[in-house]
């Protein structure tokens, strides 16, 4: 019931966006809104970044779509999600992740709605970059596995802090952005294996950094890194990390292409493998 | 075997120095190509501005010739040329225009545009982007 009340909101706040779109696109230079990470937000693959979606500066609005799926050793992901830029100032943004067990058995999926609110700064022409706070309240909608395994709950809010900056002419004249991110969460693998644990039921605070280099306006290649915690006893989680790059046709759509390493994942380890996504913006 | 490793390191070393060496004495102002190569990117990126009608409106009232040899002025002295700029601070003179980030965006992307259709090499051509990416706070100051 709570799970349909949320999406019919999610559309109805999309729709409202859409009606009051102006023909172009949003003013902000191409690939400054970085591609959908798999929790739904602007970012890289793994991580929000302090941009918000899309090209949308002040007096515009920005609505994009992304289609993702990571093909890991023993597990496939496919995230589908939407997101919308009101003004460069608050996103608003909704993920389907569905995680397929092809070793274990099973699938286990969950939602992600996401705010994320710039509170000052410009990525390209603040001096300290822009810097954002963000929410992402997570509902696993396959609940018997993550509490076989002891997570203390099904359902969470992460809370983040992220700084992003662009730097020009700092590698072969290329610019770089770089961002950071403070996570206070309770995930387990995301919240794909609930929230909480046996080892440690409370929050925990977790660093995310990613690095990239734009070798065209329109052509990026990075790193990113993410920091996890370790709350159950029945199987270590290691840190996510990433190599990336992405392409931007233009400003409505980007294709991103990611090698992972997600280390262990309930159990089976060396989970590595390919990821790719496609983002439309409007 | 180590000499003959540490030989090639310097020679590697030496072969990398020389591009480096190159271009760091040579000013920004001179990897946009001096007078010539400012004057002309000014025009280009002028004529991109009088094309756009986001941005052309500003320009109702504006002396062409006049925007044209100031602002090359002040590429010529920002880029590090034998230039000083003798025009209005930035914050007085886009005073209440008006201005959004979005008109802000259009120009760097038009300045963009224009500096990779003159040839501009890409770390001249962001090196001059960053530096005008600065102005932002003094230019947005008072609108």
């Amino acid at each position: 019931m709570m799970r349909g009340v949320g999406v019919r909101a999610v559309l109805l706040v999309l729709t409202l966006g859409l009606a009051s779109l102006p023909a172009a696109a949003g003013s902000r230079l191409v690939g400054t809104g970085g591609v959908s990470a798999i929790e739904g937000a602007a970012g890289g693959g793994l991580s929000p970044w302090a941009v918000l979606t899309g090209t949308a500066s002040e007096g515009e609005f920005a609505v994009t779509a992304a289609a993702t799926r990571a093909d890991l050793s023993d597990y496939r992901l496919d995230v589908r999600g939407v997101a919308i830029n009101l003004h460069d100032r608050l996103e608003l943004s909704a993920a389907r992740q569905d995680l397929r067990l092809d070793t274990l058995g099973g699938r286990l999926r969950q939602d992600v709605y996401g705010a994320k609110l710039r509170m000052f700064g410009d990525l390209v022409y603040h001096p300290l970059g822009v810097w954002s706070v963000g929410v992402q309240h997570k509902r696993l909608r396959d609940r018997d596995l993550p509490r076989a395994v002891g997570a203390r709950d099904t359902r969470g809010t992460d809370v983040y802090l992220a700084g992003s900056k662009l730097f020009f002419d700092v590698i072969a004249g290329r610019n770089v952005l770089a961002n950071l991110t403070l996570r206070s969460t309770r995930a387990n693998q995301g919240g794909l294996l609930g929230f909480g644990g046996d080892e440690e039921s409370g929050r925990s605070l977790v660093a995310e950094a990613s690095l990239a280099v734009m070798l065209t306006p329109r052509w990026v290649v990075g790193v990113e890194f993410r920091q996890k915690p370790d709350n159950l006893g029945f199987a270590r989680e290691d840190h996510w990390r990433d190599v990336f790059t992405a392409y931007f046709f233009n400003k409505h759509v980007s294709l991103t292409g990611a090698w992972l390493d997600l280390g262990s994942i309930a159990g089976l380890r060396n989970q590595r493998g390919g990821y790719v996504s496609l983002q439309v913006a409007f | 075997m180590l000499v003959h490793f540490f030989r090639i390191v310097a020679l590697a070393g030496l072969l990398a120095a020389v591009p480096v060496a190159a271009q760091s004495s040579a000013t920004l102002y001179e990897r946009l190509g001096g007078q010539a190569g400012v004057a002309a990117l000014v025009e280009d990126f002028t004529w991109r501005l009088a094309g756009d009608e986001r941005i052309v409106g500003f320009f109702a009232n504006t002396n062409i010739d006049h925007f044209v040899a100031s602002l090359e002025e002040q590429l010529c002295a920002i880029s590090d040329g034998p230039c000083t700029y003798t025009g209005p601070p930035m914050d007085k003179a886009h005073q209440n225009m008006g201005l959004t980030n979005a008109h802000f965006n259009a120009l760097v992307e038009h300045m963009q545009r224009a500096l990779i259709e003159r040839g501009v090499d890409v770390g001249a051509r962001n090196q001059l982007l960053g530096r005008l990416a600065r102005l932002h706070g003094e230019i947005m100051r008072l609108q």
